[in-house]
């Protein structure tokens, strides 16, 4: 295969120092999504782009070894696992699908665990994208 | 100023798109896409929607390009000759008419915004539209100030939790044909 990463102290400084900024940023977007434009989706969406960031930065294989691909795994499964469980609780306990306000929590703080456990899927399954198309397969 | 702005937003868009559909080099398809998806973004921002907005730059312009991208890396590329593809005359006579039925339809839209707009009309016949209701109920029942994220999360919480299943299926497919049982990629 074509070498495709080239170190380079520039990138590197660049995003050593613009990815804690982007990763506060997902989580601002994820957690306020009921105040302001964004919710779990984009703010999702952004945290996994600032690993893929870093990943270009710091080459795919170690970004790799560093986050863990069993964390990455964990999160959106997690994630997903959470989601499904709000919306089958919910039904369980006598309302619609996702009448948060049936859970011993505000309507808005409930729709706003919804949103980072959207968050958590969608960071963890585009992180897990970008790992498997240019680190898995190989070697088969 | 906002017309001259919009109307080079339109040009920006049309010419990417059509630079995407006509480029031999894929790589160089994908990055005149990106740039693409970023004009979109704007566009709508333009017209006030700034949660779809905020998705497109994010996954239009960043993620399904690196993605692309990366697959391309794994994959072939077009060999070169020339810089465009040969466009096939009759393809394009097909894709003009239809361009002009949809342009067709242009004049008959309400202006951006316009309190006319039918999906604007908060009630009809006395009775609340969605919009109406959405406008007028959402933050009393939801507390939430973004009536998107209400909408989304609250009256159309299933259709948010099949999406987050097709995301999640998405990747466990991929996960099975690419991940194996081994750790990713390690030789």
């Amino acid at each position: 295969m074509r070498r495709t990463y080239f170190e380079s102290p520039i990138v590197m400084t660049t995003v050593r120092l613009v990815a804690p900024f982007a990763l506060t940023y997902g989580a601002f977007v994820t957690l306020h999504g009921a105040e302001s434009p964004g919710g779990g989706f984009q703010g999702g969406v952004v945290v996994a782009a600032t690993v893929i960031t870093v990943a270009f930065a710091f080459g795919v294989r170690p970004t790799v070894d560093w986050v863990d691909e069993r964390v990455v795994v964990g999160v959106f499964a997690g994630g997903m696992l959470a989601f499904g469980a709000v919306t089958v609780g919910t039904v369980l306990l006598g309302g619609a699908v996702l009448q948060v306000d049936l859970l011993p929590v505000s309507t808005k703080y409930g729709i706003e665990a919804v949103e980072v456990f959207i968050g958590a899927i969608v960071a963890g399954v585009v992180t897990s994208l970008f790992f498997l198309l240019s680190e898995g397969g190989d070697g088969e | 100023m906002t017309v001259a702005l919009e109307l080079a937003l339109v040009v920006f868009v049309v010419s990417t798109a059509v630079a995407t559909a006509v480029l031999r080099d894929i790589v160089a398809s994908i990055a005149v896409f990106a740039a693409f998806s970023l004009g979109i973004s704007v566009i709508w921002l333009v017209l006030q929607a700034p949660d779809v907005a905020l998705t497109e730059a994010a996954v239009g312009a960043g993620i399904m390009s690196v993605l692309l991208l990366v697959t391309v890396a794994k994959t072939a590329r077009a060999s070169d000759e020339g810089a465009l593809v040969s466009v096939n005359p009759r393809a394009l006579a097909a894709v003009g008419l239809l361009l002009l039925v949809l342009v067709s339809t242009v004049p008959a839209l309400p202006e951006v915004g316009s309190e006319e707009a039918p999906a604007l009309q908060k009630t009809v016949d006395g009775e609340l539209t969605p919009y109406g209701y959405y406008v007028e109920e959402a933050y009393n029942e939801t507390g939430v100030e973004n009536s998107v994220t209400a909408v989304l999360v609250y009256y159309r919480g299933f259709d948010t939790f099949g999406e987050a299943t097709v995301v999640f299926s998405a990747v466990v497919g991929v996960l099975v044909a690419l991940g194996g049982s081994r750790r990713w990629g390690e030789e």
